[in-house]
């Protein structure tokens, strides 16, 4: 932050529209908000449905978000094509659980089926994953500037008009057994078990890979990368598997969220990952880039405040069809972080890297 | 850099001059060829040649079926007309339009620079349409709209440039209207939420019909949007079920209708609202995507049962089949083979043959002939109006009656709820 | 896991030349079986290059196995060696073809890979069944292969006049609608021409080989008068500079006149290359000089688009009912102010971080001219209709043609600006903050104001393009207004050489007018694309028509990165395989 600071205290006149920025954001906030809570116009349950929704489309930016921060902690890259990743991932998993759904494997025995659907998805986006850093972006390890970024690019198009080109380009629908239609009601309030499976199943995915980052010594490698790649190859650390590793394990991250956003959204295209990517990026910069636990936080954030958001914000001041401008509060949400907190809630040492 | 900079120079001298040169040139204009004089222009076939159609619709991308439906339309038309007229085999000139304004221009354009296109047929998007017709009309080619339904197109009040357009598809005016007729009148609902996805199609579609209800009496609590993209329908259908509408409206396209429909099962106060989509979902695709949710959603489609339609409707049905080997896959492909069949029709009233052999058609003339053209269309009667409005719409209600893709088919599934047929 | 994590990077054994040629055929052969896959091959195949002959499709192929056998032969030593290599490897990638072949006749597989259809295994096979199928396909990919090599092993003159008349001819037959066209319409001898080279339908058989041999002829004319040049003194600094400015003229001259042998259609094309241009122009001072990756570059486009429209549209959401002139300017003074109301949040963010925050911001446009919010200022999805065409005097600008020439001047005018830019103290004061922001602000580069210029000045360009884009279409959609749009301008900046004018004309040919005459295969557009960004960034970072400047930081580079390659974290492999390329 220290050079931005700098730079900018010369010129008030910046300084000024920033503050402006600041305050006109905050207003538009707190005057909604309160404009919204005043005309009470939903009840506490249709508010806790707002939480739930947003809680879990979180739990799916947030696992996307991992194998972001993972590869630009690593390699300060920002692999644009993860989440073309995930969509790999919940590709080979739909043709694995539509076999399941017509042998009848995915009502009868669903633990079984849904590993095996998991395992079909994991290893197509992690292989992908792999062969992506392969082709794509080894070749530019000691290149600054542009190129890798704009390499990133490439690969995310070659993916996605691949899997139209090999797939088509309509809407695939997801099996939807009858175990995940119910839902739990838990004091008088209706929670979807989809809901709850996946969330549930997100954060302990989440955990292992925390205790894998932790606790192995190939995390520790990786971790050891992420603070200093040349030490780190001095000491005898081999720089090139440790980035194949983390680019594996966001593959694994990548076709377990692809799966879950599958079965929570039932639809599969050639489109799919590219805004969820999108925003999961924005997550990880939003809990701090290169932390593991902001980036599940960023996740987890982003998606209630795209839930949450337009009906707590811009209802209150009279903004007609506040869903549409969803996006747009995700975006500035984003913009607001680069700006003014570009280490991110939890990131600290990352600050001024790159950023 | 100095180079190409001096270079650049030059070019733009150059240019400028010979701009000058070509700008005195109008596109169009009155002649006489062979035994016919004609204002804007005359076609010159040669013995043998073939009669050049042209028709752009949207041949890529999502909306695909949408076009390629009304492609086969013309195709089959061909086919019915003996791939020939007046001595000289008939050739589709197909461009692809990506149902959007610039895909509209560069296809327009495409067909105008080829002067041996003699009409033009489609497009299957308004605003892909709103550009092309004139660029078409500029170059002296009536274009015989298959599909693009945005009022304006046809309104009373359209500019000269829009002269050259028929189109022989139905109004959204009257889509809205009959819908909202249906909403209040039969299913006796009286507080509705409007909904679209960003698109001018839906939002045109939203905007009439909520004015249409009004109308009627019955109280729109607000129009919601989304984006075609969207997933995640949780949160606005929650904002919708704090309204406690009667009715949804969503005449949107098939993959954010499909997530709507299944999410709202899920979200709490929607149980009693009941769903109205436009006539884009009728398509196996949206069966799949909608999944179980789709049993019991209506929507307004134009009725193509056979007693409202033009008798040759099921015969072409299984010339449909016969030839591409499923039935019709999206909605238009009636209005498209009337609008050829109009065409041809047009053609022939206008068309002289020289001693040789060679055929002539005057653009003015063939224009108004295809203004003047009147016919029982396999869609219904066609019979334009002063504006180009050749088409009338016989609104009936459609419903879901299986999850089965496989299933579908316009009027086993989804079935015909409305008018009850006789 | 853990036990496995090596200390040491492990080395290969390098590859003997046999095993490479097996490589190379496996690589051509896996190529060839993905395009099928992806549906191209069957696609391309509806376009002929000779009627009833070939196909583009087709032409693909035996393009693969012709690549096959020349990268084969490259491992050889002798000549007798090469021609065996390229037989091999052309071999092995018809092999692959053929097994693609079985596979299908084996197993249906059309329930998931959509393409793999029974049209595609009659194309594989042309029809003569899977024994006779494959046999041809072996041997086809043999022959083609033994070709490349040979091709690649004859000497330069010869091999430049075959390929010059095979480019030709597949030219000739793949744009053989529009070269009808211009025949037809340009006078009774080039109509006879036509009628000599083409038949109704496309490039005859005679058509082919005569123009295979005029090609080949005027390519070995050229060799000759070449070849004599060099032969006396070499050619001074000055003279070279000349007759590289003669080249570039003649060229822009064609270009320039082209459109109006060619008519509109040729007109609407070049004029969107043009739009492109004004806008690569515009995101080259900002990528390619001041180094600022800007992805939400569109936002200008639209601002551009909107203002135009807004201010003279014959519709409701009309503010004002100007001429196009009048409103051009303010549409571009307005970009300029948007530019830099976008520039000041993100001053501080650099790099890849950058990057995401000006889509954000771009994003967030193109939410806003779409949402219902500002529909009543915007025109919301029903967009913006009936803009008037501009008109100089009497005369309205409607023909595509007349609008070509409007986006040329402009582009003339940009590109004198950006030329001047270039060389200017502000030029060099944003290569100085690409190249390093901190010590660019340690020599005393006011930051703030050089990157406020560039987003400001790269916004005015944009505006200007879009400004000419709402008169084209007459309307303005929001839909026109994707952050496709940035990328594509991105790319084809990339492709034509960051940072150089040229370099511009020739991406947005390549990638906006290609893809243009080629409508048909639109879908494959972005596949493309995604595949020339990372060929390019591999084998040919700085573009096509790259600049002097840029030419030599490469090199510069280069040498420095061969300095230091012993103490870095490349493997040996890696050396070796991006010496190779």
């Amino acid at each position: 932050m220290s050079a931005t600071t700098l730079t900018l205290r010369r010129f008030n006149a910046v300084d000024v529209i920033l503050w402006l920025l600041r305050i006109g954001v905050l207003l538009i906030v707190v005057i909604g908000t309160l404009a919204t809570l005043i005309k009470a116009r939903y009840t506490i349950a249709q508010w806790l449905d707002f939480v739930m929704f947003g809680l879990t489309i979180g739990s799916i930016y947030a696992q996307i978000a991992l194998g972001y921060t993972m590869v630009y902690g690593v390699l300060r890259l920002i692999n644009f094509a993860h989440g073309d990743i995930v969509m790999t991932g919940a590709f080979a998993g739909y043709f694995a659980a539509a076999g399941f759904d017509r042998s009848g494997l995915l009502e009868s025995r669903p633990v079984l089926a849904m590993a095996g659907i998991l395992l079909v998805a994991v290893l197509t986006s992690t292989c992908i994953a792999v062969l992506t850093e392969r082709i794509a972006y080894r070749p530019f390890r000691r290149v600054q500037g542009l190129a890798p970024l704009i390499c990133a690019i490439g690969v995310s198009f070659f993916l996605e008009q691949t899997f139209r080109g090999l797939f088509g380009s309509s809407v695939k629908s997801y099996p939807d057994p009858s175990w995940l239609r119910a839902a739990f009601v838990v004091f008088g309030f209706r929670i979807p078990r989809v809901d709850v499976l996946v969330i549930g199943l997100a954060l302990v995915f989440m955990a292992l890979l925390y205790m894998v980052v932790q606790r192995t010594r190939m995390g520790t490698a990786m971790r050891a990368v992420a603070e200093d790649a040349e030490a780190a190859a001095l000491m005898g650390i081999d720089v090139n598997r440790v980035i194949v590793f983390t680019f594996m394990l966001g593959g694994v991250m990548a076709g377990i969220a692809g799966v879950f956003y599958a079965f929570l959204y039932k639809q599969v295209y050639f489109f799919m990952g590219f805004t969820p990517g999108i925003k999961a990026f924005g997550a990880a910069v939003l809990g701090g880039i290169g932390s593991i636990p902001g980036a599940m936080l960023g996740g987890f954030f982003l998606g209630m405040v795209e839930s949450v958001g337009p009906t707590l914000f811009l209802d209150g001041i009279g903004i007609p069809a506040p869903y549409q401008l969803r996006d747009l509060i995700a975006f500035t949400l984003l913009i607001m972080v680069l700006i003014f907190r570009p280490q991110g809630i939890l990131g600290e040492r990352m600050a001024r890297k790159r950023a | 850099m100095r180079n190409t900079a001096r270079g650049l120079l030059a070019g733009l001298v150059t240019g400028l001059a010979a701009s000058g040169v070509l700008l005195g040139v109008p596109p169009a204009m009155a002649a006489t060829v062979g035994p016919v004089t004609d204002d804007i222009g005359v076609v010159r076939i040669a013995k043998g040649a073939p009669i050049q159609i042209g028709g752009y619709w949207v041949l890529s991308g999502p909306d695909t079926a949408l076009g390629l439906d009304e492609r086969r339309g013309v195709e089959i038309a061909m086919k019915d007309a003996g791939d020939s007229l007046l001595g000289h085999p008939l050739k589709l000139v197909a461009e692809d339009d990506g149902c959007n304004a610039e895909g509209g221009q560069t296809a327009a354009t495409k067909l105008a620079a080829n002067p041996q296109i003699v009409i033009v047929l489609g497009p299957a998007c308004s605003s892909s349409n709103t550009p092309a017709a004139p660029i078409l009309w500029q170059a002296g080619i009536t274009d015989i709209d298959t599909a693009a339904t945005a009022p304006a197109l046809t309104a009373a009040n359209r500019k000269p440039e829009y002269d050259g357009l028929v189109r022989t598809v139905f109004s959204d005016a009257d889509q809205g209207k009959a819908d909202a007729a249906y909403i209040f009148n039969v299913l006796k609902a009286r507080r509705a939420v409007a909904m679209h996805d960003g698109s001018p199609y839906a939002q045109q579609l939203a905007a009439v019909f909520a004015a249409n209800f009004k109308q009627l009496g019955g109280e729109v609590l607000s129009t919601e949007a989304v984006a075609p993209t969207d997933v995640d329908m949780h949160p606005v259908l929650t904002r919708i079920a704090s309204e406690k509408p009667d009715v949804l409206y969503l005449p949107m396209f098939i993959a954010a209708t499909a997530q709507i429909l299944r999410q709202a099962k899920d979200t709490s106060g929607l149980e009693h609202t009941h769903m109205f989509g436009g006539s884009s979902l009728a398509a196996a695709d949206f069966i799949e995507a909608a999944g179980p949710a789709v049993v019991g959603f209506q929507i307004g489609y134009p009725d193509l049962s056979p007693e409202a339609m033009g008798q040759g409707y099921p015969k072409f049905v299984e010339e449909y089949k016969k030839a591409y080997g499923e039935g019709p896959i999206s909605g238009f492909h009636a209005n498209a083979y009337d609008a050829a069949t109009m065409a041809f029709k047009a053609i022939q009233a206008v068309a002289k043959t020289d001693d040789a052999g060679n055929l002539y058609i005057g653009r003015k003339a063939l224009r108004d002939a295809v203004f003047a053209t009147k016919f029982e269309g396999i869609a219904g009667p066609v019979a334009c109006d002063p504006h180009g409005q050749c088409s009338q719409l016989k609104a009936a209600v459609f419903e879901f009656t299986s999850a089965d893709p496989k299933t579908y088919g316009i009027g086993k599934n989804p079935k015909k709820v409305y008018p009850p047929s006789h | 896991m853990p036990t496995s994590l090596a200390i040491l990077p492990r080395r290969r054994q390098p590859a003997t030349p046999l095993q490479r040629t097996l490589g190379v055929g496996l690589v051509f052969g896996v190529i060839g079986v993905y395009l099928a896959a992806v549906g191209l091959l069957p696609m391309l195949n509806k376009r002929s290059v000779i009627v009833d002959t070939i196909g583009l499709g087709d032409a693909t192929m035996i393009a693969i196995g012709l690549g096959a056998g020349a990268m084969a032969a490259r491992h050889a030593h002798t000549r007798g060696g090469a021609t065996l290599h390229g037989l091999l490897a052309g071999a092995v990638a018809g092999a692959m073809a053929a097994a693609l072949a079985v596979v299908m006749q084996l197993v249906s597989l059309q329930s998931i890979f959509i393409q793999l259809s029974p049209a595609l295994f009659t194309m594989l096979t042309l029809g003569l069944g899977l024994a006779g199928g494959a046999a041809v396909l072996i041997g086809g990919g043999a022959a083609a292969g033994l070709a490349g090599a040979l091709l690649r092993d004859s000497p330069p003159g010869g091999r430049r006049i075959v390929l010059a008349g095979l480019g030709t001819v597949v030219v000739a037959g793949v744009f053989q609608e529009l070269i009808q066209l211009v025949l037809q319409n340009a006078g009774a001898l080039t109509t006879s021409a036509s009628e000599f080279f083409y038949t109704w339908e496309g490039l005859s058989q005679q058509g082919a080989a005569a123009i295979f041999v005029i090609a080949a002829i005027i390519a070995g004319l050229n060799a000759m008068v070449q070849r004599r040049a060099a032969g006396r003194v070499a050619a001074s600094e000055r003279r070279v500079r000349l007759r590289r400015l003669l080249r570039a003229g003649i060229l822009l001259l064609l270009l320039v006149c082209f459109p109006l042998l060619a008519g509109s259609y040729i007109g609407q094309v070049l004029m969107l290359v043009g739009l492109y241009i004004l806008m690569g122009m515009g995101l080259n001072l900002e990528v390619g000089l001041a180094g600022l990756l800007d992805l939400g570059f569109v936002a200008f486009f639209a601002v551009g688009a909107y203002t135009t429209a807004l201010l003279t549209a014959d519709s409701a959401h009309a503010l004002a009912a100007l001429s196009y002139w009048e409103a051009m300017p303010i549409a571009v003074l307005l970009s300029i102010c948007v530019g830099v109301i976008f520039g000041i949040p993100v001053l501080g963010v650099r790099g890849d971080y950058l990057a995401v925050a000006t889509m954000g911001l771009g994003e967030i446009v193109r939410v806003i001219v779409t949402s219902d919010f500002a529909a009543p200022l915007l025109g919301g999805a029903q967009g913006v209709l009936q803009i008037p065409k501009p008109r100089i005097g009497a005369t309205v600008l409607a023909t595509p043609v007349a609008l070509f020439y409007l986006t040329l001047a402009a582009s003339a005018v940009a590109a004198y600006v950006a030329w001047r830019l270039e060389n200017s103290r502000l030029g060099r004061a944003w290569m100085a903050l690409r190249d390093d922001e901190d010590v660019a602000q340690a020599l005393g580069v006011n930051l703030i104001r050089s990157k406020l210029l560039a987003y400001g000045l790269g916004a005015a360009f944009a505006g200007l393009g879009g400004s000419i884009f709402a008169v084209m279409l007459s309307s303005v959609y929001p839909s026109s207004f994707q952050l496709l749009i940035s990328i594509n301008v991105l790319a084809l900046i990339i492709v034509g050489g960051m940072g150089s004018l040229p370099g511009v004309v020739v991406g947005s040919l390549a990638l906006i007018g290609l893809p243009e005459l080629l409508r048909e295969f639109g879908e494959y557009r972005y596949l493309f694309y995604g595949a020339v960004l990372v060929i390019m960034m591999r084998l040919k970072p700085e573009g096509l028509w790259p600049s002097e400047v840029r030419r030599r930081e490469l090199h510069a580079g280069d040498e420095a990165e061969a300095l230091d390659a012993g103490a870095d974290l490349l493997p040996a492999g890696q050396h070796a395989s991006s010496a190779a390329e």
